[in-house]
C-alpha cells in the first residue's frame, strides 16, 4: 500500500509500545508513588518535571500510572465489543433465517440508542468504576463489528471450501471455527483497534465530567481536577496539557495501527480473496 | 472544472471567514458593549457573577432564583447579623404568652411595583396560597388554624400548638401579591421570564436563560432608603474558571455563590492585580465526616474518637482551604454561629488513635496492616461522598489516607446527588462526607440539630442520632423562650457533640468574596450574602 | 417496505426502553427538587408525588407515557416548571445550529481535503496534513474545546466566554458560536478526512481510473468526475449514521463553552432525575437518528446506480 506505508504502522506501534511499557512498569518508571504528597501547586522544576497538583501529587507519576486506566478500559471494552460483535455477526451470517432477522433487529435498536448519553446516565448513578465503564462501553459498541462480520460471513459461507465442508457433513461448530473464523479474523482486528480508540476517548470524556473512577486516576480525571482546581485561570499548562496530549497520542497510536491493518486487509480483498 | 470548483470553495471560505471576523475587528479583550462601561449619565450597573444557575423563571420553586428574589420579593422577617429573626416587611411581631397567637404589623410604606400597596390581605393570601400549593409549606396545614385580618396592616395568626419559632418560619417565604398570584392556578407549572411584581427596592425585570442573565431594575414605588444602584444584573456561569476570568476581565463586578467562597487558589492573582478588594466571613455552615451510628464499629464512641484523632486537621486546612479558615473543634459548631462555645481542639494523635482502636476491639491480628472487627475479617469502611460538590473529592482522598495510616481500610463510594440521598437515607454507608448549609444549621432546634435528629427528614440530613438525651435537648430548645436558658441549652448541644461525636467537623472555611474596587460599602448577610435588601441599599459605585 | 417496518419496530422498542431506563436509576426525583434546605413532611411529599404522577403504578405511568407520545406531548418537567416541549424547544435550535453548521463545514472540508490527500502521491504536505488531522481526530472533543477556549477566549480575549448570545444580533451570535462550531467542525473534518482519504486511495487503483487515464484525462478531472462520487458514497451514509455520535460530541462542546443547548440540558436533567426531560430528549434524538438513517437509505441509491437495481 503506497499511501499509508510502513511508516504509519511503525509509528503507531512504537507509540503504543511506549504507553504499554509505561503502564506495565509504572511502579519503576514513575519518579514517585502517585499517592505521595509534596508541596501543592508547584510549577515544573528539577524534582518534579511536571510539577505537582492541588494536593501535592507529582503530576508525572500520576500521568504514568494513568496509562493503566486508559489501556485497561480501552482494551477491556474493545474485547467485549469485538467478541460480542463477532459472535452476533457469525450466528447471524451463518445461520441466516430467523436468527438473522432477530439479531439484525437487535443491532438496529442498539445503533439507534444514543450511546454517550446512556453511558453518562449509567455512570452517574452506578458506582463509577473503570471495570463498569469498560463493560458498558463494550456492551454498546459491538454493532459495527457485527455488521461487518455478518456481511463477510455471508460471503464466506458460499465459498467452495465451506460448501464442500458442509457437503461432507462437518458439524456447524467445526465449520465456523475451522473454516469461517480464520477468514474473518483479520477483518475484525482493525475494528478491534479502532474500538479501543473510541473506548479510550469515551472513558476520558466521562472522567472529565467527573463520572470516572475516583480511585484510579485516569487522564480524564486528571483533567477534571485540573479544570476544577483553577488550572485554566492560573495558566497551569503543565497540569492541563500533558493528560490531554497523552490521551491524544495513545489514540493516535491505536488509530494508526488500526488504519494500517485496515488498508492491508482491503488490499488483500482487492487482490482477490 | 475541478480547478474552478476548488477555487470557488476557497473564495467562499475566505468570504465566510471575513464575514465572521469582521464584527470582531473592533473588539477589545473587554467584551462588554461600550455603553456598559461607566459614565456619569449612564445608569449605575452592578453585575454579579454566579455559578448558582437558574433552571426556570419561578421564584417559589427554583432554588437559586428564589435566593436572588430575596431582594425583589422579600420575606416578612429576615435573620439579622446576630442570626436572630428581625422584621423586614414587618414592623412588629408579638406572640401571646402561650405562644399560640401571633400578631404581625406590616410596615405602612410598602408598595408593589405596579403601585398597589402591600396590605395584610397579601399576608393572609400568601400563607393560604403556600399552604395549599407549595409542598415545603405543608406544615402550615397542620399548624395554623386561623389567619384573621384586623386592619390594613395587622394580621393575627392562631396556631394549634405552642410554637416559639414561628417568626423564624416567616424568614423563609416571599410575600406574594394577591392580585397577581390569585390567578396562577398551579405554581408548580408556572414560569415568568418577564417582569415579576415585587415590593423590594429592586424587581426582577427579565430572566434570560440564553444570555445567562437575570436583570433587576429599581422598583418605581419603593418608598424606603434609596439605592445608589440603578440596575442589577446577575450573570450565570456554568463553571467557576470562566467566572473567575470574567471577574478578572471586569465583565462582572463581584462574585457570588451561596455559602461558598471564591476559589482560594485564584485569590493571589486578584490581589496581584490591585483592582480588587475582598470581603471575608466565616461560613455559618461547615464540612463534616459523619458516622453511621447504627452500625458497629461506628456505634462505638471510642471508635469515633479514634477516627477524630487520626485526622490531620491542620493539613486539611492548609491543603484544601489554603489556610483560609479555622481549625475545627470537636464541638462541631463554628464560631460564626451565635452562642458558640469553645470545646476541645481536634488534635492529631495517631498513637492515641491506634490505642483507642485497639480498645474498641479493632485490632490487626493477622498483621497485614489492616484492622479487623472483633475476630472476623478485615474491616472495610465505605465512605459515601458526592464528588461533584466542592472540596468533597479531595477531602475523601485525604480522609482515606489518614485512616489507612492507622490501619483502617476505607473504600470511597462516589455517587452523584440523587443516588447519594437514597443511599444515605437507607444507611448504606459507614462514613459519609457532606456539608451543612447556613440555613441548615438553623433548622429544627438550630445548632445543626436538624442534621442529626433521627425524627427528621430532608435532603442533606443524616438523621442518625436517636439518643433520648439528644432528642430531649432538641425538644427543650424548641420550647424555650428565655434567651439565657436558650444559650445554655445551645452550649449543652455543643458539649454533646464534643462528647459523643455523631460527626467530626472537617472544614470551617472562610467565605471570601472579591469585588471590583469601583464599588464600596458592602454589607453581607450571614445567610444569603449579597442577596438581601440592606446590601443593595448600602453599596455605592465610585464616580469614574 | 421491510426496512421501514424494521425502523418502526426499533423505534417502538427504544421508546419503551426510554421509559424504563430513567426509572430504573436509583435516586428519587424528588430528592433534588426543592434544594438542600427544604424539609417536607410526609403528607406534602405524597401530594407532590401525586402531582407529578409518580405515585401511580408503573403500568399506568407507562400508558400515560405512550398516550402523551401519540399526542406529541412530552409531558411536564418538574424541574423547569414548564412543558417539556417548551424546555427542549428553547434549546434545540442552538444545538441544531451548532451541529448543523459543523456537519456542513466539516463534511465539506474533510471530504475535499481528504480526497486531495488520497489522490496525490505521498509528500511532506500530504503527510503533515494527515498527521494533523489524525491528531485532531484522536483528541477527545472536550479537550479540543478546552484548548480553543483557553487560547482564543481566555488568553487572547477574541471571543466571549459563555452563552449563545449577549445582545441577540446575528453578528453577536456568530461570535459566540465561532469557537464551538470550529471545535466540532475540526473534529468532524478530521474524521471525514481520514475516511475519504482511505476511500480515494482504494478507488484510485481501480480499473476504471486506469482506463480514464488511458483515455487521456488529466489527474484532477479524473478525481472529480469519477473518483470523488464513488469515494464519497460511504461518507453519505456515515453522516447519517453519525448523527447520534455527533450529538454526543456537541454535548461536550456545549458544556465547555457554557452554551444553553441540548447537551447541557441532558446533563442537568440527568443529575436532577428529571424523567420527562430525559425521555423527551432521548425521544427526539432517536427520532432524528432514525430520520437521518432513513434519509440515507433513500438517498444512497440515487448516488450509487449500482445499488439502484436492487442488486
Amino acid at each position: 500500500m503506497k499511501a499509508a506505508g510502513p511508516a504509519f504502522s511503525r509509528t503507531g506501534l512504537v507509540l503504543f509500545l511506549v504507553f504499554f511499557i509505561a503502564a506495565l512498569f509504572a511502579d519503576i518508571l514513575a519518579p514517585f508513588p502517585p499517592q505521595e504528597r509534596f508541596a501543592p501547586y508547584t510549577p515544573p522544576d528539577g524534582t518534579h518535571i511536571l510539577g505537582t497538583n492541588d494536593l501535592g501529587h507529582d503530576i508525572l507519576s500520576e500521568l504514568i500510572f494513568g496509562s493503566r486506566v486508559s489501556l485497561l478500559v480501552g482494551f477491556g471494552a474493545a474485547l467485549i465489543a469485538t467478541i460480542l460483535g463477532l459472535g452476533i455477526g457469525l450466528v447471524s451470517g451463518y445461520f441466516k433465517g430467523a436468527a438473522d432477522h432477530i439479531l439484525m433487529g437487535v443491532t438496529d435498536i442498539f445503533l439507534l440508542i444514543p450511546r454517550i448519553p446512556l453511558i453518562i446516565i449509567l455512570a452517574a448513578f452506578l458506582r463509577p468504576s473503570s471495570w463498569l465503564i469498560g463493560l458498558v462501553i463494550g456492551l454498546l459498541w459491538w454493532t459495527s463489528t457485527a455488521r461487518i462480520v455478518r456481511s463477510r460471513v455471508l460471503q464466506v459461507r458460499e465459498m467452495d471450501f465451506v460448501l464442500s465442508a458442509r457437503c461432507l457433513g462437518f458439524s456447524h461448530r467445526h465449520i465456523v471455527f475451522s473454516e469461517i473464523l480464520p477468514n474473518i479474523i483479520h477483518l475484525v482486528l482493525p475494528k478491534f483497534m479502532l474500538t479501543i480508540a473510541t473506548a479510550m476517548i469515551a472513558e476520558a470524556s466521562l472522567s472529565f465530567l467527573g463520572l470516572g473512577d475516583p480511585g484510579m486516576k485516569s487522564w480524564g480525571m486528571m483533567l477534571n481536577f485540573a479544570f476544577q482546581k483553577g488550572a485554566l485561570v492560573n495558566g497551569l499548562w503543565w497540569w492541563l496539557l500533558p493528560p490531554g496530549l497523552c490521551i491524544t497520542l495513545i489514540v493516535v497510536a491505536v488509530v494508526l495501527i488500526g488504519l494500517s491493518w485496515e488498508e492491508r486487509e482491503t488490499a488483500g480483498i482487492a487482490a482477490g480473496g | 472544472m475541478g480547478r474552478r470548483l476548488s477555487g470557488l470553495a476557497v473564495n467562499l471560505s475566505l468570504l465566510a471567514l471575513f464575514l465572521m471576523l469582521h464584527p470582531l475587528s473592533g473588539s477589545s479583550p473587554n467584551s462588554n458593549p461600550p455603553d456598559e462601561r461607566a459614565s456619569p449619565q449612564d445608569p449605575v450597573l452592578l453585575r454579579i457573577g454566579t455559578t448558582d444557575l437558574v433552571q426556570s423563571a419561578n421564584i417559589l420553586l427554583d432554588a437559586n432564583l428564589s435566593l436572588f428574589a430575596h431582594v425583589s420579593n422579600p420575606t416578612l422577617m429576615k435573620m439579622n447579623q446576630e442570626i436572630e429573626p428581625e422584621g423586614q416587611l414587618v414592623e412588629a411581631i408579638e406572640a401571646s404568652a402561650d405562644l399560640k397567637t401571633w400578631t404581625l404589623t406590616l410596615k405602612d410604606d410598602l408598595f408593589w411595583s405596579d403601585g398597589l400597596p402591600v396590605t395584610s390581605a397579601d399576608v393572609r393570601f400568601t400563607l393560604t396560597y403556600l399552604r395549599d400549593k407549595f409542598p415545603a409549606a405543608g406544615w402550615i396545614k397542620n399548624t395554623v388554624s386561623e389567619i384573621s385580618i384586623v386592619d390594613r396592616h395587622t394580621v393575627v395568626i392562631r396556631i394549634n400548638r405552642p410554637y416559639g419559632r414561628l417568626d423564624f418560619e416567616f424568614t423563609t417565604y416571599p410575600l406574594l401579591p394577591q392580585h397577581v398570584w390569585e390567578t396562577i392556578e398551579n405554581p408548580l407549572r408556572h414560569t415568568n421570564p418577564g417582569r415579576i411584581i415585587g415590593c423590594g427596592p429592586f424587581i426582577i425585570d427579565r430572566t434570560d436563560l440564553n444570555r445567562g442573565v437575570v436583570a433587576m431594575v429599581r422598583n418605581p414605588h419603593w418608598k424606603g432608603p434609596e439605592s445608589q444602584i440603578d440596575v442589577v444584573e446577575i450573570h450565570l456561569y456554568k463553571n467557576r474558571d470562566v467566572l473567575a476570568l470574567a471577574l478578572e476581565r471586569e465583565d462582572i463586578d463581584i462574585f457570588y455563590e451561596y455559602a461558598s467562597s471564591y476559589p482560594y487558589v485564584n485569590l493571589d492573582r486578584l490581589r496581584g492585580s490591585g483592582r480588587f478588594e475582598f470581603l471575608e466571613q466565616l461560613n455559618l455552615g461547615l464540612y463534616f465526616l459523619g458516622f453511621n451510628l447504627k452500625k458497629p464499629p461506628m456505634s462505638d464512641p471510642k471508635f469515633r474518637r479514634a477516627v477524630a484523632l487520626a485526622l490531620d486537621h491542620e493539613e486539611i486546612l492548609r491543603l484544601i482551604l489554603l489556610d483560609n479558615g479555622r481549625k475545627p473543634q470537636l464541638g462541631f459548631i463554628p464560631p460564626s454561629m451565635p452562642a458558640f462555645k469553645p470545646t476541645r481542639e481536634c488534635a492529631l494523635d495517631r498513637k492515641e488513635a491506634a490505642r483507642m482502636l485497639d480498645e474498641a476491639g479493632c485490632r490487626d491480628r493477622n498483621r497485614d496492616g489492616l484492622r479487623e472487627l472483633g475476630g472476623g475479617k478485615d474491616l472495610r469502611l465505605t465512605l459515601l461522598v458526592d464528588p461533584h460538590k466542592p472540596f468533597n473529592a479531595r477531602l475523601s482522598e485525604l480522609v482515606e489516607e489518614y485512616l489507612r495510616a492507622v490501619g483502617l481500610r476505607v473504600s470511597i463510594k462516589a455517587v452523584e446527588g440523587s443516588s447519594w440521598v437514597s443511599l444515605k437515607d437507607r444507611y448504606s454507608y459507614d462514613l459519609v462526607i457532606s456539608r451543612t448549609s447556613p440555613w441548615g444549621m438553623l433548622m429544627h432546634a438550630s445548632w445543626a440539630t436538624g442534621y442529626f435528629d433521627a425524627r427528621r427528614t430532608g435532603e442533606g440530613v443524616l438523621h442518625t442520632v436517636d439518643d433520648p438525651k439528644f432528642l430531649a435537648l432538641c425538644d427543650d430548645l424548641l420550647a424555650e423562650t428565655d434567651p439565657g436558658r436558650f444559650r445554655s441549652l445551645a452550649h449543652r448541644v455543643q458539649d454533646y457533640y464534643a462528647e459523643n461525636l455523631p460527626a467530626v467537623a472537617l472544614l470551617w472555611n472562610k467565605i471570601i468574596t472579591p469585588y471590583n474596587q469601583d464599588f464600596y460599602g458592602w454589607e453581607l448577610d450571614p445567610l444569603y450574602g449579597l442577596f438581601n435588601i440592606d446590601t443593595l441599599l448600602s453599596v455605592r459605585r465610585k464616580q469614574p | 417496505m421491510k426496512k421501514s417496518l424494521r425502523y418502526l419496530i426499533a423505534l417502538f422498542v427504544i421508546f419503551t426502553l426510554n421509559f424504563f431506563i430513567p426509572r430504573a436509576m436509583p435516586g428519587d426525583p424528588l430528592a433534588n427538587l426543592l434544594g438542600e434546605d427544604y424539609v417536607i413532611d410526609e403528607a406534602s411529599l405524597a401530594d407532590l408525588r401525586a402531582e407529578l404522577g409518580l405515585d401511580r403504578p408503573l403500568p399506568v405511568q407507562f400508558l400515560r407515557y405512550w398516550s402523551e407520545i401519540l399526542r406529541l406531548d412530552l409531558g411536564y418537567s418538574f424541574r423547569f416548571h414548564d412543558r417539556v416541549t417548551h424546555v427542549i424547544g428553547a434549546r434545540l435550535p442552538w444545538t441544531l445550529l451548532l451541529v448543523g453548521s459543523s456537519i456542513l463545514l466539516g463534511a465539506c472540508m474533510g471530504t475535499l481535503l481528504g480526497a486531495f490527500s488520497g489522490w496525490s502521491r505521498a509528500s511532506l504536505k500530504n503527510r503533515t496534513g494527515t498527521v494533523l488531522f489524525l491528531s485532531v481526530y484522536s483528541m477527545p472533543p472536550f479537550f479540543l474545546s478546552l484548548l480553543l477556549l483557553y487560547v482564543f477566549a481566555f488568553r487572547l480575549g477574541w471571543f466571549p466566554l459563555k452563552g449563545v448570545y449577549a445582545s441577540g444580533e446575528w453578528t453577536d451570535i456568530l461570535r459566540h458560536f465561532f469557537l464551538p462550531v470550529m471545535s466540532l467542525t475540526l473534529y468532524l473534518a478530521a474524521r471525514y478526512y481520514l475516511i475519504m482519504r482511505g476511500s480515494v486511495i482504494q478507488e484510485r487503483d481501480k480499473a476504471y481510473v486506469l482506463y480514464a487515464r488511458a483515455k487521456g484525462l488529466f489527474g484532477r478531472r479524473i478525481l472529480f468526475r469519477h473518483v470523488f462520487k464513488n469515494a464519497s458514497l460511504p461518507i453519505v451514509t456515515l453522516i447519517a449514521l453519525d448523527f447520534g455520535f455527533i450529538f454526543s460530541g456537541a454535548l461536550f462542546v456545549e458544556i465547555v463553552f457554557s452554551m444553553n443547548g441540548l447537551g447541557t440540558l441532558i446533563y442537568d436533567a440527568l443529575l436532577a432525575r428529571d424523567y420527562p426531560v430525559l425521555q423527551g430528549i432521548f425521544l427526539i434524538i432517536t427520532v432524528m437518528v432514525v430520520v437521518a438513517n432513513a434519509a440515507a437509505d433513500a438517498v444512497y441509491p440515487l448516488i450509487d446506480p449500482r445499488v439502484r437495481k436492487g442488486v
